[in-house]
């Protein structure tokens, strides 16, 4: 805060110490409704354990691979693993898990990190996860510390049946405590959109009692009917992928970073005769249209940084400039597509908060502070700051040892 | 007569209402004769409809995934196990006298592959009559007396650890071999088992042990097997007192070459051990060959009838069937299968189903006849061979553990070119190492699938819900019978009293006579009682028998026989006599006797359905139409009738047939034709009923015989 110390006049300089209560006061005190998307948040669950259901923790680790390619950094994935087929002593390639025969790509690589795992995977646990309710010596890599500007990914797969989803084979998730939970989290502000997917047998039935505003669910198959496996790994001896998971990776593989496909796009994908059962989509909950929204709005990352001048209402990004891209995990990236992304996003989301914006304009012609920083950004370097501070602290000094003379 | 009671009964109090449950036990109990026609007649077609009404077997266990592996063992293997048979039937193997150097030569082989080999000694245990030992678990501490060193068995055990596993389980794979006189069968299945050893050996997929068990068969291979068992699961703590096997001077030969070859290797003199088991193979190859293809037989039963979990039959057959293209067998009684009352029988139900599957489409149990026939016949073996008790192979030694195990007999198709012997090496080898690795994807015990049940084909089982149909319609009429006769002999002799005495005497002696008429039936029971007692005595006979030297077979039976009768009639003047008078002097006692003989009948079948349904359904079959039958002969002669003239015929066959050693020698004859029956044979079958603790012993001798001579008793009653 101090950073606004205009070094230029003396006048401004007697007024800080007011500047900056009113600074803060504003900070926090300011309201946020209808936050924008700021951050993307991913909670991935396998929930059965035992060797021959190995295709749902590959499940599992698929997606993990998928949108932490697509931008989601780690410490923002939650990953829980009901059981470690890796380490499992049937497992012919030990410390590997493959979702496809070729063997090609191994899910459980270098950089994975479980968050809970074996028999930590619990239906206590994951509703913890979900509302936020944990003991206090859980770490914080274990909690999903999402805002109201978070879109949530929360997929889960295992075996399930009607209105439920069984954990650990031994305790069972009903569609009144996942809507439960999404209603407190709801109330607790700690997401803005969230989108549930679901690849277990009639896994429909899980979004039933679902009302929270907001959500997004798609499951792999409607009542009464079946989720199957996609094919036999005959060397590892299991089944290595679901079908409904299959078909969503196949759809993500298309696609990178800077992709714009949206979800009714990814949604159509699913061919029913492929997949041996009729996929369903609730999105009456949800108030965008399928259609402008992008995947990468939940399987990507699109995370804005806001300055703390943010705390001004006037400063809306427009004014601020660029955000700040923290997309940086991944590598490949080049640095102009990623311009191009940015781009792309700011669009949407100009059109869609445009009313705040104007009111946030409104503002910034009204906010005199709005000078101080433009001159601010001209001061190059600390150094200086210094010196000019130095230099004017001389005639306070002059004045305030006259004035007690 | 009970019937017309009841209804005078009525009319004359028509106030107090009954129950209707009460009611309806009346009405049975009234129309007993028709009602117990109406049930064994139902029993036995029910017993003929189990073919129709079998299901197909699936794998009830999800764990399991036959299949889903593609077999690894590859002709590098199968050349390994060639290289191994060849070894073996090299005539300078077999120069040693008692094969110590082929089981040296296994144990190389073993320990070539880097598992871990011990030898495990055991001196045969002789099957003894122990009375008191059926139903316990072998005996731990059983003092082996009688070593002598030259009589000692030896098997080879190699264990593979699982490399990432934990070491709790296991997995047994048991080839029988005779070192002394091995035939090129065994050494082929020791060809097969060294295969997939070999396989396993580099696999990493094993989360079990992996025992190879080359038991030693020139004592049997069931004692071979159980020998090694015994050691496994009940350590023996106390072996300083006793003679060891390793003061023979042989024994000790052979470990100390061992020692000097491999010296540092993983070869071991202790016992080894793997973790629990969790299955266990028997493979055998036959060497005989009649069959058109490759077929492989599966033998299941074990001791009192045990099977093992049907997952593991449904495993094996689903892996040789549908991968190896192996046919399936399981036992059948081959001459049912020519009889042509059956296949009639069956053209009548299959036409039976076409008419009902006219009326209603959805209808769809009927199977053609012919299948219906085999069905029949597998399943009569599948009734007979739990019925008898005795295990059918090595396996029954695991079962008395409760581990699951099975013994496959792959009978190849024809001789002994390279070209077929590779093919079955491979193929042999594949069906092992698919079962094995679907058995080691389980993470319980089997548990899944039925453990009571009867096979009709490879494919098709019978479960305990549809089997015990059939047997409760056979028993069902037995109470019935005998509470209609116990009223019927008690209103009678009222009766009788009542025309011969004046209504007034009634009043005065009334309430006297009645309570000591309804405690009449105990002089009866007292009888029924002495008989069973007797069985018991002639069940325990045979251990004194036996424990006279250099007896033959018939003269054993002889000897059993007389003394038999000897204390019937012993026991009855001893403590019948007092009664004997009193017996005679009241009418309808037989019908008391068989009151009470057909209720110790239903109670003695429905204890041993229990323990073991087969003996119990057979039994049944003998026992309830000649109790239900039995009346004396005299009063049919008297009444002259046809109708008593059947019933005399029918009893007169029945008490014949019902006699147990009468039965086996028909159930002989049936199965091996009865040029080569001799009377010694029963004594010899009653010896390994007992040698193997089967409960069907215990049966024929407590239930069977006391009935059968209560039945006979009853015959002949004079009245």
């Amino acid at each position: 805060m101090e950073t606004f110390i205009n070094p230029k006049s003396l006048f401004h300089l007697l007024l800080l110490p007011c500047l900056l209560l009113y600074s803060s006061i504003a900070y926090n005190s300011s309201p946020v409704e209808a936050a924008m998307h700021t951050n993307n948040w991913a909670v991935l669950v396998c929930t059965s354990r035992f060797w021959f259901n190995y295709r749902h923790m590959a499940n599992t680790l698929s997606l993990y691979r998928t949108v932490k390619r697509l931008g989601i950094p780690d410490e923002r994935i939650i990953l829980m693993l009901a059981d470690d087929m890796a380490c499992n002593t049937r497992n012919k390639y030990p410390a590997q898990v493959f979702n496809n025969e070729n063997h090609r790509l191994n899910l459980y690589g270098d950089n994975v990190e479980v968050d809970y795992r074996g028999y930590e995977v619990t239906v206590e646990n994951f509703l913890r996860v979900l509302t936020g309710r944990h003991e206090t010596a859980v770490p914080r890599s274990k909690r999903l510390l999402s805002d109201e500007g978070s879109h949530i990914l929360l997929y889960m797969t295992g075996h399930g049946g009607d209105e439920f989803l069984k954990f650990q084979d031994s305790e069972e998730l009903q569609s009144h405590d996942l809507a439960d939970a999404v209603k407190q989290m709801k109330e607790k502000h700690r997401f803005k959109e969230l989108l549930i997917m679901v690849d277990t047998c009639q896994a429909a039935t899980l979004f039933n009692q679902l009302q929270s505003p907001g959500v997004l669910a798609i499951g792999s198959s409607m009542k009464g009917e079946n989720s199957y496996s996609h094919h036999l790994d005959s060397d590892v001896g299991v089944s290595v992928v679901d079908r409904f998971t299959y078909y969503t990776l196949a759809f993500f593989e298309r696609l990178n970073i800077y992709d714009n496909a949206s979800l009714s796009s990814l949604f159509s994908s699913y061919n029913p005769s492929l997949l041996m059962s009729t996929t369903y989509y609730r999105k009456d909950l949800y108030k965008r249209r399928l259609e402008e929204v992008p995947v990468t709005n939940f399987f990507g990352s699109v995370m804005e940084t806001i300055h703390t001048d943010a705390a001004y209402k006037a400063l809306s990004r427009r004014n601020s400039g660029r955000f700040e891209d923290e997309m940086s995990l991944d590598q490949s990236v080049h640095h102009i597509k990623r311009r191009m992304l940015i781009k792309v996003n700011d669009g949407d989301e100009i059109h869609d908060i445009n009313p705040e914006l104007l009111q946030g304009e409104e503002g910034a012609s009204k906010c005199p502070w709005s000078t101080f920083r433009n001159k601010f950004q001209k001061a190059e370097n600390v150094d200086s700051l210094l010196n000019y501070g130095l230099v004017a602290m001389i005639p306070l000094l002059v004045i305030s040892t006259w004035l007690v003379q | 007569m009970a019937e017309t009671k009841e209804k005078s009964l009525s009319d004359e109090k028509p106030k107090p209402r009954v129950r209707p449950i009460v009611r309806l036990g009346i009405f049975l109990i009234s129309h007993s004769f028709h009602v117990s026609v109406v049930c064994c007649t139902a029993g036995v077609l029910a017993l003929f409809l189990l073919p129709v009404l079998a299901k197909n077997t699936y794998i009830s266990e999800n764990a399991l995934m036959p299949g889903s592996a593609s077999p690894m063992l590859s002709n590098q293997h199968v050349s390994d196990g060639n290289r191994l048979v060849k070894d073996l039937t090299n005539p300078n193997s077999k120069s040693s006298e008692t094969g110590i150097e082929s089981h040296k030569i296994i144990a190389q082989y073993m320990l070539d592959l880097g598992a871990e080999v011990s030898f495990h000694k055991f001196h045969p245990q002789m099957n003894q009559f122990h009375p008191l030992h059926f139903f316990s678990s072998p005996d731990s501490g059983k003092i082996q007396e009688n070593y002598s060193c030259s009589s000692y068995g030896i098997n080879t055990v190699g264990i593979i650890r699982a490399p990432h596993g934990d070491g709790k389980e296991a997995i047994v794979l048991v080839t029988p071999y005779n070192a002394l006189k091995s035939g090129f069968g065994e050494a082929l299945s020791l060809g097969i088992a060294y295969s997939v050893f070999s396989l396993l050996t580099q696999v990493t997929w094993l989360a079990k042990d992996i025992i190879w068990l080359v038991a030693d068969s020139q004592y049997g291979e069931y004692a071979a097997v159980a020998a090694w068992l015994r050691e496994y699961q009940t350590p023996k703590f106390s072996s300083l007192s006793t003679p060891n096997a390793e003061m023979c001077p042989d024994v000790n030969n052979l470990f100390e070459l061992k020692g000097h070859s491999i010296s540092g290797s993983k070869f071991s003199n202790s016992f080894r051990r793997a973790g629990t088991m969790a299955s266990a193979l028997v493979l055998k190859v036959r060497d005989q060959n009649e069959q058109f293809e490759d077929t492989i037989s599966i033998y299941a039963e074990a001791s009192n009838g045990q099977m093992p979990n049907l997952d593991l039959i449904n495993v094996v057959n689903y892996l040789a069937v549908h991968r190896q293209g192996l046919r399936v067998n399981v036992e059948k009684l081959w001459s049912l299968l020519n009889s042509s009352w059956l296949k009639s029988l069956g053209e009548i139900f299959e036409s039976l189903a076409k008419v009902a599957k006219s009326l209603y489409p959805k209808w769809k149990f009927g199977i053609p006849a012919t299948e219906y026939v085999e069905g029949t016949a597998t399943l009569a073996s599948s009734l007979y061979y739990q019925a008898l008790g005795v295990p059918t192979g090595p396996h029954g030694a695991f079962r008395d553990y409760q581990v699951d195990a099975i013994t496959l007999e792959i009978s190849p198709k024809f001789s002994l070119d390279k070209v077929w012997r590779n093919d079955i090496l491979l193929r042999g080898g594949r069906l092992i190492e698919g079962v094995i690795r679907s058995v080691n994807n389980l993470l319980e015990k089997f548990h899944q699938s039925f453990f009571l049940y009867l096979l009709t084909s490879p494919s098709k089982f019978v479960s305990v819900g549809v089997y015990m149909i059939a047997f409760a319609f056979l028993i069902a009429p037995l109470p019935m019978v005998a509470a209609s006769l116990y009223v019927d002999a008690n209103s009678s002799s009222n009766c009788s009293k009542g025309d011969s005495s004046t209504p007034s005497a009634i009043t005065d002696t009334d309430e006297h006579s009645i309570a000591i008429r309804s405690w009449r039936w105990l002089n009866s029971a007292k009888l029924v009682f002495i008989v069973h007692l007797w069985g018991a005595i002639v069940s325990l006979l045979p251990y004194f028998i036996s424990q006279i030297p250099d007896c033959s077979p018939t003269t054993s039976f002889m000897i059993w026989v007389l003394l038999s009768i000897l204390s019937l009639l012993t026991l009855n003047s001893v403590l019948a006599s007092p009664l004997a008078c009193a017996k005679a002097t009241q009418e309808k006692e037989w019908a008391l006797v068989k009151s009470v003989t057909i209720s110790s009948v239903f109670i003695g079948l429905g204890l041993m359905s229990v323990i073991n349904f087969a003996t119990a359904e057979i039994g049944a079959l003998l026992m309830v139409p000649m109790c239900l039958l039995a009346q004396p002969l005299k009063l049919d002669v008297r009444a002259g009738t046809l109708r008593s003239f059947c019933r005399m015929i029918c009893n007169l066959v029945l008490g014949h047939i019902a006699f147990p050693p009468a039965a086996l020698f028909l159930l002989k004859g049936m199965l091996d034709g009865f040029g080569n029956a001799n009377v010694g044979d029963f004594w010899m079958w009653v010896e390994s009923l007992w040698a193997w603790n089967s409960a069907t012993y215990l049966f024929i001798g407590m239930v069977q015989l006391p009935c059968w001579v209560l039945c006979i008793s009853i015959l002949f009653h004079t009245c």
